[in-house]
């Protein structure tokens, strides 16, 4: 580690010390504590409400202390250091008790606070950026559409100059945090007659003008974790566009870019906790499969793959503090990471046998039904499993596209679902 | 750190020049072929150029005192060229015994022999019923006045048949113990084995009143086992990691060039998921044995959990990636002149050469306390 790392990783300590205690990790005895385990929040409102109001706080704290956006340009409140640094104190930050940010920072403060400093213009990033890193300014991402999931070019919500403004008219869709968002940024048609690629812009929204409605998705687990968001004559401002007209994927290729970068990087916190070998061992205690030798066997492949992923982690966060640039890691890391929590969502419910099936009223059992039914989405979000092999693929190992792919035809010509193309 | 690094990828490109020289696929079928199963005079250079057989033995024996770290770098390359030599026998699992056994006067005997390249040696610890477990061992050892003699019977003796001293577990009144027998010793025969894996020799041996040393304290061989075997589970995981990478580069190279229905097959998503598959495993097989081999060298709480981490990923990727380099091949991938069956061969027997899955499963969870 350099001097100048060291110097950093003190001020780190001295800040956390002064404003956090350290993260006591309860000793875990079977039959005692919280038993949910969940994957997606659907808190309580009341709850949820405490929750983000404790995040935003300690965004300030963080933002006051110079820890707020380590890696942003001073002019807008950040310290001016390196992506390295920055994982560097979520490292040791995960050592503290603090409240969990996700709400601010997977999203907005991760994914869209670097693409306004890339493509914003200046207005809008010396109004946005600041208030975002101090906790006031929640940021959501307006991509995904009902039309438009792995193929998100195909996006169809349109937006159409008038004068100063853009009006905007679709709908958006698995918008995480909308309900709690001040900005989200969206990727609109500008251009039907380009090709899919050519004809999108990107725009901030502000979420509280007249025609944007928020509506909560009920997924398939049963809480409200995502939105649907409509959008209908919406106004924006020129001045709040992202990049070049008709420029907006390569906006939107900055903003994903930074997605995997934060995906990756999962694998702390409850879940993993609750699947950790001392946890999962104690579970076959109680009910009484300790030595189920098929179990048995089920544990270890699932205990390995976990404990790989995690050396996988760990030795590509070492490279990355060294100065060395990760190779496929992270999206390796992300595949893997969606695979053995299913694996063991379905290890667990076979140790439990009915008592996942309907609720016995004993602690840590039925508990689980809420992962289980959480699962399915991990091998779909942040890109589906398909996907990422493709990328794999084709960036690693650089196999062909696949031929066929219209990415020169007008966006309109191109066939779409529904269209009787398949008759 | 950094520096770490490329000295790493300095050794690893010094070792790989050398063995795209020494150890082409015609010279691994010429040494596969012979009754040896290696080329004396690559084991020669490899000691004299390279200085392999002592990088990671300590200097006080004649070794350069660099760690499994550096070791499982050489491992690697030579898992990727499927070089059939005594390495693996000597240096890992001969050396790791010596040094396990803490016996100085046997180490200062032995291990200036094996850093120099002069002499190969192997341990003999399993018998006919394959385990490598020193609570199964049948193998008698018995004192009288002219010193320990052995007798019993030992199968898998990995380049059993070529080596010049042979580390024995056998069992003495105190327990499983571990003794050093010459080769052309009174009463000792060695007779080759036929292997599915043609690269890789092993022996059985027959003892019958065979003088012996013992090497370490009687009754010691149940905790210098243990350990042993966890370096050499991290040894095989790194030649497995080196063996999936190539079965990797063969099949994504493949997938590029080979055209069906008017264009790269690797354009096929069936394939294309399939090269990506491998991908994942191949990478996970690496991170898990070069963090095992750096646990190792830290002397870490965890390096056992590592180990037997390392031992399941690398011995489940490597077969699927030998047997998916095969499909991705299709029919070219089933000829005999074709090297994917030589990978194939390779990898089932590193899953099985501690016992496979039968054996490695209940090791993890015994190393994780549960």
């Amino acid at each position: 580690m350099t001097d100048e790392m060291g110097e950093f990783t003190r001020q780190a300590r001295e800040f956390l010390d002064a404003h956090a205690a350290r993260a006591q990790r309860a000793q875990f005895r079977w039959g005692e504590g919280d038993d949910r385990v969940t994957y997606f929040g659907a808190d309580p409102p009341e709850v949820e409400e405490r929750k983000l109001r404790a995040a935003r706080e300690w965004q300030r704290t963080r933002y006051e202390n110079g820890f707020g956006w380590i890696s942003g340009p001073p002019e807008y409140g950040g310290r001016g250091l390196t992506p390295v640094h920055e994982l560097v104190y979520d490292g040791i930050e995960s050592e503290y008790d603090v409240p969990d940010t996700g709400t601010l920072s997977v999203i907005g403060l991760g994914m869209i606070g670097p693409t306004i400093l890339v493509h914003g213009q200046q207005p809008v990033k010396d109004r946005y950026l600041p208030a975002m890193y101090r906790g006031d300014v929640i940021a959501c991402q307006l991509f995904s559409e009902p039309e438009a999931g792995s193929d998100l070019a195909s996006l169809q919500t349109r937006a159409v100059a008038s004068g100063e403004h853009w009006i905007l008219d679709g709908q958006k869709v698995w918008t995480s945090v909308a309900q709690h968002s001040q900005i989200g940024m969206a990727l609109c048609r500008t251009d039907p007659d380009a090709p899919k690629h050519k004809g999108i812009t990107a725009f901030l929204v502000d979420m509280s003008a007249p025609g944007v409605e928020v509506r909560p998705l009920r997924q398939m687990s049963g809480g409200c974790d995502f939105n649907e968001v409509f959008l209908s004559g919406v106004r924006v401002p020129d001045d709040h566009r992202l990049g070049e007209v008709n420029g907006g994927w390569r906006v939107a290729l900055t903003t994903l870019m930074n997605e995997r970068a934060t995906v990756g990087s999962e694998g702390s916190g409850p879940v993993a906790e609750a699947l950790s070998p001392e946890r999962l061992s104690a579970l076959m205690r109680a009910t009484w499969t300790w030595d189920d030798r098929a179990l048995r066997r089920d544990l270890s492949e699932l205990l390995a793959d976990m404990t790989a992923t995690g050396h996988l982690n760990r030795r590509a966060f070492r490279q990355m503090q060294a100065g060395v640039a990760p190779g496929p890691e992270m999206s390796v890391a992300k595949l893997m990471y969606a695979q053995n929590l299913t694996r063991s969502a379905h290890f667990v419910s076979r140790v439990l046998g009915p008592r996942i099936i309907a609720d016995t009223g004993e602690w840590g059992t039925y508990a689980w039904a809420e992962l289980l039914l959480a699962t399915p989405a991990l091998r779909i979000l942040g890109g589906t499993e398909e996907i990422m092999k493709n990328i794999l693929a084709e960036r690693v190992l650089g196999l062909p596209k696949e031929p066929g792919i219209d990415a020169v035809s007008p966006f309109r010509e191109l066939p779409k679902s529904g269209a009787g193309g398949a008759s | 750190m950094n520096d770490g690094k490329e000295e790493l990828d300095e050794l690893r490109e010094a070792v790989r020049e050398f063995l795209a020289a020494k150890s082409p696929q015609s010279a691994v079928r010429a040494a596969m072929e012979t009754e040896q199963r290696h080329d004396p005079a690559v084991w020669d250079q490899m000691a004299r150029q390279l200085r392999l057989p002592g990088l990671a033995l300590p200097s006080d024996y004649g070794g350069d005192g660099f760690g499994l770290t550096e070791l499982e770098v050489v491992l690697e390359e030579m898992g990727a060229a499927l070089l059939c030599s005594p390495f693996f026998a000597t240096v890992v699992l001969a050396a790791q015994a010596l040094l396990a056994s803490a016996d100085e006067a046997a180490c200062a005997r032995y291990l200036p022999g094996i850093a120099a390249g002069q002499t190969i040696a192997t341990l003999a610890a399993a018998e006919g019923n394959a385990s490598w477990d020193p609570a199964l061992v049948t193998a008698r050892a018995e004192r009288s006045a002219r010193g320990w003699a052995l007798s019993g019977k030992k199968s898998f003796v990995i380049d059993g048949a070529i080596a010049d001293l042979m580390l024995v577990v056998a069992r003495t009144i105190a327990g499983p113990s571990l003794f050093a027998v010459d080769r052309g010793a009174p009463g000792l025969r060695a007779e080759p084995m036929t292997t599915l894996d043609p690269t890789r020799a092993m022996a059985a041996l027959t003892l019958d009143q065979v003088p012996a040393v013992l090497i370490g304290a009687e009754g010691q061989g149940g905790r210098l086992m243990s350990r042993v075997l966890d370096l050499a589970c991290v040894a095989l995981a790194a030649e497995q990691a080196g063996g999936a990478r190539r079965c990797l580069e063969m099949s994504a190279g493949y997938a590029r060039t080979r055209f069906q229905f008017g264009r790269p097959i690797g354009s096929f998503q069936a394939v294309k998921h399939k090269c990506a598959d491998m991908l994942v495993r191949v990478e996970l097989a690496e991170a898990t044995a070069r963090e095992a081999a750096r646990l190792a060298d830290e002397a870490a709480a965890e390096f056992g959990v590592a180990a037997a981490t390392a031992h399941i990923c690398c011995s489940q990727a490597y077969l699927f990636a030998a047997a998916e380099n095969i499909q991705v091949h299709g029919g070219i991938g089933f000829t005999w002149e074709h090297p994917a069956h030589l990978y194939f061969r390779r990898a089932k027997s590193s899953e099985l050469l501690f016992g496979g899955p039968a054996v490695y499963h209940e090791r993890l969870l015994d190393r994780l306390g549960i």
